[in-house]
């Protein structure tokens, strides 16, 4: 095989079961930090807005929907498709892991670059940091939420690259399971974000 | 512990003179607590050195867990007699104080002898504002001053602050009074004075370089004369009023955020 | 007693195998695998960091008992520009950098960097932490935060000078430009990586990787506070994550989160009062992170010392649970003079009062431990002792300003800081010394001086509340906080005396550590050896070697009992001796004849 002598390098160690669950219960933890940051920056925009009498504030360009909202459905599908991923890793079907993590890292990468559109329109637009409270709020948390993005991409992009030398499988997912995790907790943040910045 | 060691004036150690009609409140509150945290402590301590005393090497441990149900109850009792008897009437008198005094500002408002005074913080100073005898702020026989505040005493003194750059907290001891003044909020404080004198005003959050030397005065006189200083400085305002000077008329209308 | 089944022992040792202890350089000191030597490293870190932030102390101390005059030794070194005497730049310089150094840089790294790290696998009965990359990681992150606070000292434009608590607008460009505060800042993120990463590891490794018969009613308390303490860190940094970094977008991208008023952009600015929400959210529960651990380790070696079982553990454990729950609940009071709403003010006083309650028990407690105990006086008892005696102190003067009325007057004065000095750093000072001497035996296999250290308790204990009950009485007689020189006041002309003496018995304090540095030094090179358990006392790391072996145990203990069973009449009778340790088999009874005859 291709990388075998590579991954030797890489050394690997079976996990077992109890493990797996010792790593699983880090994750949540980590998880549970990160979504109290979130939490705070949330708070942070809602008290913003709520001492402002007029949200957004006279003389803003408005925030579009359309374009935020077909990247809250790419992402979502980008966390299905590494879903799909685990489900086929832990069912033995390996065949179907690698190009399921590949959908879920391309649609990540659509994710990014779409927001990049975003960000260069609105900037075009007259929307600048220095405005106030109203544009401090939709490129901080939306530039703060890009970079777990890109963290995450990271991590998918490593997995693709282990999916690609080895096989994913029932006794050997852990990696997997901890990044669609993540994965998963990166698009909630963002479902979130797109109903409170952008439609309410 | 150090609180009983109550003002020692001729040392200047202790709370500083009280020229305010309400403080005493304050001082009575703290002095009243302090009875029962001295008391607390100190039988806290005498506990500590009587068990090393008594209950050291040569004496046999107790195998006691704590966990009978009468020994559990007594440490409860305890903590709830601590609770209900020291920190209730702090509790109370804090919501009494707030509603009827300190945070009273309605019936103040309402007080026809009551003078306004709008206050601006800067890095490093502060200025004040008087309406003057038109009673409306931002208009040419406002009195401004620069580091002084002069107010009458036995009538209630109304402020309004804000702050043009960072935070501030405007303080005057003697009076018991203390307000942060924050850019883009307007704070509010009020105090009547029942003496006459010179007391200091200190800023009391770190605003930078000088906020150690951020002081002004405040004169408290009797009501005639302080009239006087009031017809006479607006008389004078009102002959120097400038209108191009924008920067001059930073007065905003009281009533705005009064709140009532 | 407890049966452990043998399948589950077995899942135990499966779960953590012994690995091969490093023999490279590399692996064996800088990136460490091993929780112990992770912990030193912690240890070493911040003891150094104690120091400085303890010379920067000195340095205000001097400045308010000499105002202007230059400062020996230290000025001649740092302060040339300025003829070795302090200016009000430096001065804000010296007060912001004791208090970030003291908090993230020395308490954090000594009782939950090294003491959690050390403790916390040896105590269950673990051989390491459930995550020990993550552990190695922590430590480096840490050390890349160090370095993010030495950069922050050479900017062009000063060094970070908003006060700790970095309050926009002051801390934003308006206020303090440059980059010497953006350092300071990212620095404090850093750390704040770090501490969340060593939060995670601990929670974890407490609940996956508890010895077959550690429940969770048989943990030392020491444990509990260190656990509840990474809880808490685990989900309250992430808050000062986030106000570090809005702080950072407004200083470097031109955001207006906390700018507001003249300054801010006309269509609507921020809010600093937002940052002092976030920060608080944070910093109340801070303040119980920092003392959890103490209140966990003085529990246990109150029971330790008085060779007596702590009175009510769960009591205890609950009440530390309670203030948890709480803690994050009562931070408005740090706020109660920026002008919020009444009902806020109201609330916070309540829950701030509350919040008392689960401390009484605490205190209540620890008292009937030593009471009809058989008290040793060893040094670690007495700092133990000395804990209650200056959290007393300080929690009690913590009513005043809990309470809306009393800290109109007081807030903002020395009064608090005489407080948070009291319950924060004297405090966790003193339970740092006392864990320090009791532990040193099992970290390094050596003893440390008993004389010594009874010496270096009570010049440190006589000290400590001198110069904090001056700070308390400066306040109360209307100091305020951050002052450069209090003197310009008329009605605080006359602090000077009180002033001075505080300041005499703060450098009276930092001589009395030379006595600790020496001991300590001296007892790792030449102390003499020390055995498994040289305290007698019960818990797990007491019984493997001195320094325990890279594994911790060769075999995962059993555990058969709680960790304070002291004075029981049964173990004196059976094993000849008032203690026994956790996973110690109790012999059966020996047959009345031989027992009567020996």
């Amino acid at each position: 095989m291709i990388g075998a002598e590579a991954m030797s390098v890489i050394r690997y160690r079976p996990r077992g079961a109890r493990e797996q669950a010792t790593a699983w219960i880090g994750m949540v933890i980590f998880l549970g930090s990160w979504a109290m940051m979130f939490a705070a920056l949330f708070f942070s925009y809602g008290m913003l807005r709520a001492r402002l009498p007029v949200w957004p504030p006279p003389g803003t360009p408005p925030l579009p929907r359309l374009l935020p909202g077909i990247n809250t459905l790419i992402i979502g599908l980008s966390s299905v498709a590494m879903q799909r991923g685990l489900s086929a890793a832990r069912r033995a079907q390996a065949a179907a892991v690698l190009p399921a993590i590949a959908a879920g890292f391309l649609l990540g990468l659509a994710f990014l670059s779409l927001q990049f559109v975003l960000w260069t329109g609105l900037w075009r637009a007259g929307l600048r940091p220095e405005g106030g409270a109203y544009p401090s709020v939709f490129y901080g948390l939306t530039a703060i939420h890009a970079i777990h993005v890109a963290v995450g991409l990271g991590g998918l992009g490593w997995l693709l690259t282990r999916a690609f030398f080895h096989a994913f499988g029932p006794a050997r997912n852990l990696g997997l399971r901890l990044w669609t995790g993540y994965w998963h907790f990166v698009g909630a943040v963002w479902l979130l974000m797109y109903l409170t910045v952008f439609l309410i | 512990m150090t609180l009983l060691l109550a003002p020692l004036p001729e040392k200047g150690i202790g709370l500083p003179h009280d020229a305010s009609l309400h403080g005493w409140r304050i001082d009575a509150l703290i002095n009243e607590t302090s009875v029962y945290v001295g008391l607390l402590f100190v039988i806290m301590v005498a506990w500590v050195v009587l068990a090393c005393l008594r209950h050291g090497p040569r004496h046999e441990a107790r195998f006691d867990h704590g966990t009978s149900t009468r020994s559990i109850a007594v440490g409860l009792c305890i903590a709830g007699a601590i609770f209900f008897v020291v920190d209730g009437p702090l509790f109370v008198n804090s919501l009494i104080l707030a509603r009827d005094v300190f945070g009273n500002f309605a019936k103040v408002e309402a007080d026809p002898k009551s003078v306004r005074i709008e206050i601006t913080a800067h890095q490093w100073a502060w200025v004040a504002r008087y309406a003057g005898p038109d009673g409306k702020f931002n208009t040419p026989d406002d009195i401004v001053t620069f580091n002084d505040v002069v107010v009458p005493e036995g009538t209630p003194i109304l402020f309004q602050l804000v702050s043009t750059d960072v935070i501030h907290s405007f303080n005057i001891p003697n009076m018991r009074a203390k307000i942060d003044a924050v850019p883009g909020m307007v704070n509010r404080v009020w105090f009547e004075a029942k003496e006459t004198g010179e007391f200091d005003i200190a800023c009391a959050q770190h605003c930078g370089l000088n906020h150690y030397k951020m002081k002004a005065t405040l004169t408290v006189l009797p009501r005639p004369d302080w009239e006087k200083w009031a017809a006479e400085a607006s008389a004078n305002s009102a002959r120097d009023y400038d209108p191009d000077d924008r920067e001059a008329h930073w007065g905003w209308d009281w009533s705005e955020h009064a709140r009532i | 007693m407890q049966v452990i089944p043998s399948e589950e022992r077995a899942a135990h040792e499966e779960l953590q195998p012994i690995h091969h202890e490093p023999k490279s350089f590399f692996f064996k000191y800088l990136w460490s695998l091993d929780h112990k030597m992770i912990g030193r490293q912690f240890l070493w870190a911040g003891l150094g960091f104690l120091l400085v932030g303890g010379l920067l102390a000195m340095m205000i101390r001097w400045q308010w008992a000499f105002p202007g005059k230059p400062v020996p030794v230290l000025g001649s070194i740092f302060l040339r520009s300025q003829g070795g005497a302090i200016g009000p730049a430096t001065y804000m310089t010296i007060f912001t950098m004791h208090g970030l150094i003291m908090i993230f840089f020395a308490i954090t790294p000594v009782l939950i960097g090294a003491f959690g790290n050390f403790l916390l696998p040896l105590q269950i009965g673990a051989r390491d932490m459930a995550f020990p990359w993550l552990n190695a990681l922590s430590f480096w992150t840490f050390a890349l935060s160090l370095v993010f606070v030495i950069l922050s000292l050479f900017g062009e434009l000063g060094a970070a000078g908003a006060g700790w608590t970095t309050y926009p607008p002051l801390s934003t460009n308006v206020g303090t430009p440059g980059s010497g505060q953006t350092w300071m800042v990212a620095a404090v993120f850093v750390t704040g990586v770090s501490t969340i990463m060593g939060g995670i590891n601990y929670v974890t490794t407490v609940i996956r990787h508890r010895a077959p018969g550690m429940t969770w009613m048989r943990l030392p308390l020491a444990t509990w506070g260190l656990w509840l303490t990474a809880i808490l860190n685990v989900l309250f940094v992430p808050v000062l994550g986030s106000a570090a970094l809005l702080l950072l977008l407004d200083r470097l991208f031109g955001t207006q989160f906390f700018i507001a008023g003249a300054t801010a952009s006309v269509s609507g600015g921020g809010d600093p009062i937002l940052f002092q929400h976030l920060f608080w959210i944070f910093g109340h529960p801070e303040v119980y992170i920092l003392i959890l651990p103490a209140w966990g380790i003085v529990s246990d070696l109150l029971s330790f010392f008085s060779r007596k079982p702590a009175n009510w553990y769960r009591g205890t454990v609950y009440a530390m649970i309670a203030v948890c729950v709480l803690s994050a609940m009562v931070y408005g009071h740090h706020m109660f003079l920026t002008g919020f709403t009444p009902l806020l003010g109201q609330s916070f006083m309540l829950l701030t009062l509350i919040i008392s309650v689960p401390a009484e028990l605490l205190f209540l407690n620890w008292l009937r431990t030593v009471w009809q105990g058989s008290i040793r006086l060893t040094t670690p008892m007495l700092f133990s002792l000395g804990m209650l005696f200056v959290f007393g102190m300080g929690g009690l003067t913590g009513l005043y300003l809990g309470a809306t009325a009393t800290d109109i007057y007081l807030h903002d004065t020395m009064f608090v800081v005489g407080h948070f000095h009291l319950t924060m750093a004297a405090a966790s000072f003193v339970a740092s010394l006392a864990a320090i001497y009791f532990w040193f035996p099992k970290m390094f296999g050596r003893r440390m001086n008993e004389t010594l250290g009874k010496v270096h308790f009570w010049i440190t204990l006589v000290c400590l509340v001198t110069v904090f009950s001056g700070q308390l009485l400066a306040g109360y007689s209307g100091q305020s906080r951050r002052l450069y020189d209090p003197y310009q006041y008329t009605f605080l002309k006359h602090l000077l005396g009180v002033n001075r003496v505080a300041s005499y018995a703060a450098f009276l304090l930092l001589f009395a550590q030379f006595i600790f540095i020496y001991n300590f030094i001296r007892s790792l090179i030449a102390g003499e050896k020390a055995e498994s358990n040289p305290w007698q006392v019960s818990t797990l790391e007491w019984f493997t070697a001195s320094p325990p072996p890279y594994h911790n145990y060769d075999r995962i203990p059993t555990v058969l009992r709680g960790p304070h069973e002291f004075a029981d009449p049964e173990v004196r009778r059976r094993l000849g001796r008032d203690f026994i340790g956790q996973a110690e088999e109790l012999p059966e009874a020996m047959p009345p004849a031989v027992a009567s005859a020996g």
